[in-house]
C-alpha cells in the first residue's frame, strides 16, 4: 500500500465524531442561505424500527468546540436512500426501491423546512434500486442496477422522464455525473465509463472507455478491475466517493492548466484522503470502519462532513 | 398438529405455553403476531428475515380461500426479535455502539498477539511477561470502558452525612461480568490479592443480586430512606442490622458514617451519653483500621493496607487483639442503651469472624463469601481453596434462583472453562464470548487447547470459531440488507463482513454472503451484478452454471451484431486473475472478435495473427463448449452481413454461395498452391463450381491472401475438432448451431485449403 502520511498541513485539522444511533445512508451540505448558517441534509435508516427519514440539521461548528447538530425538519421516506444530491434550491434523492424524489427546502422564517416533495416512481422508470443520481439545474440523471439511464426534467409543470438507454441488466450502472447541460458521464461495473452527449448522439454513449482509457495512463485510485498498474495503489480497498477539491485556492491559480485538480476520496477501509497529481496522498481521517460518503462545503471548502459505517458522522474543519 | 387456539383474531399461538417448571428458567418471550387472517390457519413457515427479524408466513386452509373478497389466502409478517444476543442491554443503539467500539481494541490486541507470537519464535526476541500482561490489561480496560461508567454503588463519598449510598447509575450485569473476567484472567499483578479484588467487585455490583431477593445493598437502600425521618435511629433494629451487614461485606466507610449518626455522637447528647459515645468511637477506630492484604485502597476507602503477607499477619493479630480487648472491656456494663450495647458488640463479633453473625447478616453466598475473606480467611490463596470456600458458603446459603453472575463466578473459581463460556453465552451472547475467550486464553494454555480443539458435534469447528462465527453474524445482521439494497450497500455489508471475518479468520462466511448476493442479483435479471458477485466469491460452480445459461443465449446471436450488447458484460470478465469459470470462453471470444475488428485498422496482418492466436486458444480451451466450435470457425471465415465497417470480414457465405464457392475467395496468383489445396479437400465436391467473388479482396482468416495464417499443426488441430464435431453430431444430445446448413462443409474446405498452403509454405 502507498504510504499515507499525515503531513504538516493536517496539523490544525479539527476532527469531531458525532454518534447518531441510526445508520446514515447519505449526507450532503445544503447550499448556505446566509454566510453564518450551515445546514446539512441527512438520510437516516433506523434499523430498530426499519424506518427511513430525510432530515435537515443546522450545524454549529465554531472552532475549538464540539459541533452541535440540531434537527430542523424531518420527513419520512418510503425506502432507504441510495443517492442524495443537492443543488441551489433542490434536494434530490433516490431510493433502493427505485423512486426518485425532489424536495425544495423552504428557507422562510430563518429556519429551513422540507416542503413540496415530488416523486417519480412510475412503472418502468427503473427496475429495482437506483444506484446514483446527479442534479444540474433542473435536470436530473439517474442510473440503476437495471442498466437504465434516465433523464428527469423538473422544468415544466409536471415531472417527466426520458429513458436514454436500457442496458437490460446485462451491466449495472453505479455512478453518474453531469459535465455540462448536455453531457454527462456514467460508470458501471467492470471499470467501464461512458460519455453521453445528448446533442451528438442521443440514445447511446458518445464515447466508451473500457480499460483502454487514454494514451496516457489514468491516475489509478482504486485497484478493483483496473487490470494492470496495480503495483502502486492509493487505496487498498474500494473507493466509495470521489470529489474534486478546490480548497487550496492558491494552488489552483498557480497550477498549470494541464494539471488535475486535487481530488478527495473516501474508502471502505476507513480512509479519507486528498490526492494531488504527482504527490503522496494526504490522509485526513482514518477510521476503524468504512467512510461511506463525504461532502465538501459548497461555500466554505474547509468544511467536510463524512458519514461513517458505524452510525456516526465525522466533521472536519480544515485550517 | 395441535389445533390453533382461536380465542383471538389478532393473537395466534400454536401451543399452550406451560408455565416454566423450574424457577431457574427465565420466562419465554411472547411475540404476538398481527396477521388479521380469519382462522383456521393450516400451515406456518418461519424463516430468517433481515437482521434479528423472523419472517412468518401463515397460510389458511386451501378450502377456505376465496370465501370472501377480502380474505387473503395467507399473510407474511415479520416479527422483530429483541434482546437476542445483545448482552442483556435493552437499548439496541447503545448495544451497537459497544459492538462498534470493541472492534478497534480487538484488532489492536490481535495484532499484538500475532507479533508476540512471531517474536517468540525468534531466539532473542520474546516479549516480556510484564509487557504481555500490559497489553492484555489495556485490551480489557478498553472493552470495560465501553460497557458504561458504573460508579461504586457502595461508596460514601457523598457529602451529606445522611446519605450513605450513592444511587445514581444502574449498574449492569455485562460490565460486572467483564470485570470478574478481568480480575481473574487479565489483571496479573493483582493475583496476589484476589480476595480483596472481589471485595471491591461486590461493593460495585452487589445491587445486581437484588432482583429476586434482598441484598446488603437493598437493605441499605431501604435504611437510607428511613434515615431521613428517624430521630433516634439507634432505637431502630434496622439501623443495627444495616450496620452489621455493611460491616460484614466490608463497606467500612458506610459503617463509620452510620455510626456517626448514632445519637450519642450528637452534640446535644454528648454530655449525657459519654460512655456510649466512647464505645461508638472505639468501634469506629477499629473499623477504620481493618487490616487489608492489598497494596492500596481507592480514595475514601477505609482500612490499613499491607502489601506484604508477613506484615499483614502481624497487623492482623494486633488488630484482633484490640477487638478482643474492647469486647472484654468493662465499659459495656456502664452502657445503658441496650440496643447500642448489643449492636456494637455484634459488630465486634463480626470483626472477630463469628460465623453465625456473618451468616445472619449476609443474604447470599457471595456476600457471605466476601465476609469470610475479610474476617475469617484473609489468607485464602489459590483458586482451589477459593473454590472450596465458595462451596462451603453455598451450603450455608443455597442458591434459590439461577444468577448468571454467581454462575460465572463459580465457573471461574472451579476453573471450568466450559461453564464460564456457557454462562457468558447464555446471559450476554456471542459478543461477550468472543471477547471473553481472549482473556481466557491470555495466560492459560489449557483453555486455549480446549477452545481451539475441533469439535465434531459443532460441525467441525472449535468452540472459539463457533462463537466468533455467531458474533460475526450478529454484528452484520443489522446492516446486512443486501437482499433489498444495491451493490454499494451490499458491498458495504460485504466490506464489513470481510473486516470482521479478517479479524475472526472466517473467510468462508464472507464468501457465502457474496455468493448469496450474486445469486440474488442474477435471479432478478441483473446479470452483470450477479456475475460480479459470484466472481468476488470465486464461486466456480455457479459461474459455470451461469455460463451454460449464457451460452444458450449467446448461442443464438453469436455471429450477429447483437453480440455487441454483451460487450459490457464481457468487460466484467476482464481480468484473467479473477475466477470466471466457464465464462472464460466469453472473454476469449470477445478478444477474438476484437482482433477480427482490428484487422481492418491498418495493421491487418498483426491483427489477423492475433485473431488466429485467439481462435486457437479458444479452440484448445476446455471451457469452450463444443457447440461453439463450428460457429467460431464460421465466424473466422465470414463476418456479419450488415456491417462491413466493424466486421470488415463481411464476406457472407450466404451471399456468395449462389455465385461461387469458398475456394474462389482465395485470391492467389499461385495456381500451384491452389490446386494443391483443392487436392487436399476432403469434401470439396463443390469446389470449382463457382467463380471468384467480387469481394474477393476482403479476405478471411482461414484463407488469408498473403499466405496461410495457420500453420499445418494448427490447421490439423482445427480439422480434428471438426472431425470430433461430426462424430458428436451422431449423439442424441447434440445441439445444432444456428448456422446455414453448408457451414460445416465450407469451413472444412477453407481449412483444407489453408492446410495445403501451409504445407507448401513450410516446405
Amino acid at each position: 500500500m502507498a504510504t499515507l502520511q499525515p503531513q504538516t498541513q493536517t496539523n490544525h485539522l479539527q476532527i469531531h465524531r458525532l454518534p447518531q444511533s441510526k445508520y446514515v445512508d447519505a449526507v450532503r451540505w445544503m447550499p448556505p442561505f446566509s454566510a453564518f448558517d450551515k445546514f446539512v441534509v441527512l438520510s437516516f435508516f433506523d434499523s430498530d424500527s426499519s424506518s427511513c427519514t430525510i432530515e435537515i440539521h443546522s450545524l454549529d461548528n465554531s472552532p475549538n468546540n464540539q459541533p452541535i447538530l440540531c434537527p430542523l425538519s424531518a420527513s419520512p421516506t418510503a425506502s432507504r436512500t441510495s443517492s442524495l444530491k443537492t443543488s441551489r434550491d433542490l434536494i434530490a434523492f433516490s431510493t433502493f426501491s427505485g423512486s426518485l424524489n425532489f424536495i425544495s427546502p423552504d428557507y422562510r422564517s430563518g429556519e429551513v423546512s422540507l416542503n413540496s416533495s415530488i416523486s417519480v416512481q412510475e412503472l418502468g422508470f427503473h427496475v429495482g434500486p437506483i444506484s446514483c443520481i446527479d442534479v444540474l439545474e433542473s435536470e436530473c440523471v439517474s442510473v440503476g442496477e437495471d442498466g437504465r439511464v434516465n433523464l428527469v426534467n423538473l422544468g415544466g409543470p409536471k415531472v417527466d422522464y426520458r429513458r436514454i438507454f436500457d442496458g437490460n441488466g446485462l451491466v449495472s450502472h453505479t455512478a453518474a455525473k453531469w459535465a455540462s447541460p448536455a453531457e454527462f458521464a456514467t460508470g458501471g461495473l467492470g471499470f467501464s465509463l461512458q460519455w453521453w452527449d445528448q446533442r451528438r448522439k442521443p440514445g447511446e454513449p458518445a464515447l466508451q472507455f473500457k480499460g483502454n482509457w487514454w494514451p496516457q495512463q489514468p491516475i489509478v485510485l482504486s485497484g478493483v478491475g483496473s487490470g494492470k498498474g496495480q503495483a502502486h495503489l492509493i487505496s487498498e480497498s474500494e473507493v466509495w466517493e470521489v470529489q474534486f477539491d478546490s480548497h487550496s485556492q492558491s494552488n489552483i491559480t498557480s497550477m498549470p492548466s494541464s494539471r488535475l485538480l486535487p481530488v478527495m476520496m473516501c474508502s471502505e477501509d476507513g480512509i479519507l484522503s486528498l490526492i494531488e497529481q504527482g504527490a503522496e496522498p494526504i490522509e485526513l481521517l482514518a477510521e476503524p470502519c468504512a467512510i461511506n460518503s463525504f461532502d465538501i462545503g459548497k461555500q466554505n471548502h474547509s468544511d467536510i462532513i463524512c458519514s461513517l459505517e458505524w452510525e456516526s458522522l465525522a466533521i472536519l474543519s480544515r485550517p | 398438529m395441535p389445533a390453533p387456539a382461536s380465542d383471538s383474531d389478532t393473537h395466534f399461538s400454536l401451543l399452550p405455553l406451560a408455565p416454566s417448571s423450574s424457577q431457574d428458567q427465565s420466562l419465554p418471550v411472547i411475540y404476538p403476531i398481527r396477521h388479521s387472517l380469519s382462522p383456521p390457519i393450516s400451515r406456518i413457515a418461519i424463516s430468517w428475515a433481515r437482521g434479528n427479524a423472523l419472517r412468518v408466513s401463515l397460510f389458511r386452509h386451501h378450502q377456505h380461500v376465496g370465501d370472501g373478497e377480502d380474505d387473503a389466502g395467507g399473510r407474511v409478517v415479520e416479527v422483530k426479535l429483541s434482546g437476542a444476543g445483545n448482552g442483556g442491554t435493552d437499548n439496541d443503539a447503545q448495544w451497537r455502539r459497544i459492538v462498534y467500539g470493541s472492534v478497534t481494541p480487538f484488532a489492536v490486541f490481535q495484532n499484538r498477539k500475532n507479533s508476540a507470537l512471531a517474536l517468540s519464535k525468534l531466539p532473542v526476541g520474546a516479549l516480556s511477561d510484564v509487557e504481555w500482561w500490559e497489553y492484555v490489561m489495556e485490551y480489557s480496560r478498553e472493552i470495560n470502558s465501553l460497557l458504561g461508567t458504573a460508579k461504586s454503588t457502595a461508596s460514601s463519598t457523598v457529602e451529606d452525612p445522611r446519605t450513605i449510598l450513592a444511587v445514581d447509575e444502574e449498574p449492569n450485569n455485562l460490565k460486572a461480568a467483564w470485570e470478574l473476567l478481568e480480575i481473574f484472567y487479565a489483571d496479573k499483578p493483582s493475583q496476589a490479592w484476589l480476595p480483596e479484588r472481589l471485595v471491591d467487585w461486590l461493593a460495585d455490583y452487589d445491587g445486581l443480586f437484588a432482583d429476586t431477593q434482598s441484598t446488603v445493598y437493598s437493605k441499605l437502600v431501604d435504611l437510607q430512606k428511613d434515615l431521613l425521618y428517624l430521630q433516634a435511629i439507634e432505637d431502630d433494629p434496622k439501623y443495627w442490622d444495616g450496620l452489621s451487614s455493611a460491616l460484614a461485606v466490608g463497606w467500612l466507610e458506610i459503617v463509620v458514617k452510620l455510626l456517626r449518626l448514632h445519637g450519642s455522637c450528637q452534640l446535644d447528647q454528648l454530655g449525657r451519653r459519654e460512655t456510649e459515645n466512647g464505645l461508638v468511637e472505639a468501634v469506629v477506630v477499629l473499623v477504620s483500621k481493618v487490616p487489608r492484604l492489598r497494596p492500596e485502597l481507592r480514595a475514601g476507602r477505609l482500612g490499613e493496607c499491607y502489601r506484604n503477607k508477613t506484615d499483614f499477619i502481624k497487623a492482623w493479630e494486633t488488630w484482633r487483639a484490640r477487638v478482643t480487648k474492647l469486647e472484654c472491656s468493662a465499659f459495656w456494663l456502664e452502657c445503658e442503651h441496650q440496643q447500642t450495647k448489643e449492636g456494637l458488640r455484634k459488630l465486634l463479633q463480626i470483626m472477630l469472624g463469628a460465623s453465625e453473625h456473618l451468616s445472619a447478616t449476609t443474604y447470599n453466598w457471595v456476600e457471605l463469601y466476601i465476609a469470610h475473606f475479610l474476617y475469617i480467611r484473609p489468607f485464602t490463596m489459590g483458586l482451589e481453596s477459593m473454590y472450596s470456600l465458595a462451596q462451603k458458603c453455598i451450603q450455608l446459603k443455597p442458591v434459590s434462583h439461577h444468577n448468571s453472575l454467581m454462575g460465572l463466578l463459580l465457573g471461574i473459581l472451579g476453573e471450568n472453562t466450559e461453564v464460564v463460556l456457557a454462562e457468558c453465552s447464555k446471559a450476554f451472547g456471542p459478543w461477550m464470548v468472543t471477547h471473553a475467550i481472549e482473556l481466557l486464553t491470555a495466560g492459560n494454555d489449557q483453555s486455549e487447547i480446549l477452545l481451539r480443539e475441533v469439535h465434531d458435534n459443532l460441525g467441525g469447528v472449535s468452540i472459539q470459531e463457533l462463537h466468533r462465527l455467531v458474533y460475526a453474524q450478529v454484528l452484520v445482521s443489522h446492516q446486512l440488507t443486501w437482499q433489498t439494497t444495491s451493490t454499494r450497500k451490499a458491498r458495504i455489508a460485504q466490506g464489513k463482513t470481510l473486516e470482521i471475518c479478517r479479524l475472526y479468520e472466517l473467510e468462508s462466511v464472507s464468501s457465502n454472503i457474496m455468493k448469496i448476493a450474486g445469486v440474488h442479483h442474477w435471479k432478478h435479471g441483473r446479470k452483470g451484478s450477479g456475475i460480479f458477485w459470484l466472481q468476488q466469491a470465486q464461486d466456480e460452480i455457479r459461474l459455470n452454471k451461469i455460463a451454460q445459461k449464457l451460452f444458450d443465449f449467446v448461442g443464438k446471436s453469436i455471429s450477429q451484431e447483437t453480440f455487441k450488447q454483451w460487450e459490457g458484460l464481457i468487460e466484467l470478465l476482464g481480468s484473467d486473475t479473477r475466477t470466471t469459470g466457464g465464462l472464460e470462453f466469453l472473454h476469449k471470444y470477445r478478444d477474438f472478435k476484437k482482433a477480427l475488428q482490428q484487422v481492418g485498422d491498418g495493421k491487418a496482418k498483426d491483427a489477423a495473427r492475433r485473431a488466429v492466436e485467439s481462435l486457437i486458444t479458444l479452440m484448445k480451451s476446455p471451457s469452450t463448449p463444443q457447440r461453439f466450435w463450428l460457429p467460431l470457425l464460421y465466424d473466422s471465415d465470414t463476418g456479419s452481413p450488415e456491417s462491413s465497417r466493424t466486421h470488415f470480414m463481411a464476406v457472407d457465405l450466404t451471399h456468395l454461395r449462389p455465385q461461387g464457392h469458398v475456394c474462389c475467395l482465395d485470391y492467389s496468383n499461385n495456381g500451384c498452391r491452389e490446386s494443391a489445396a483443392s487436392g487436399l479437400t476432403a469434401t470439396g465436391k463443390d469446389y470449382g463450381q463457382g467463380r471468384a467473388a467480387e469481394k474477393a479482396k476482403e479476405l478471411k482468416l482461414l484463407t488469408w491472401r498473403e499466405g496461410p495464417l495457420l500453420d499445418a499443426s494448427q490447421t490439423n488441430l482445427l480439422l480434428n475438432k471438426l472431425q470430433e464435431l461430426s462424430m458428436a453430431k451422431l449423439r442424441p444430445d447434440y445441439v445444432e448451431a444456428d448456422l446455414p446448413p453448408q457451414a460445416l462443409n465450407s469451413v472444412r474446405l477453407a481449412l483444407a485449403r489453408n492446410l495445403g498452403r501451409a504445407i507448401l509454405e513450410e516446405q
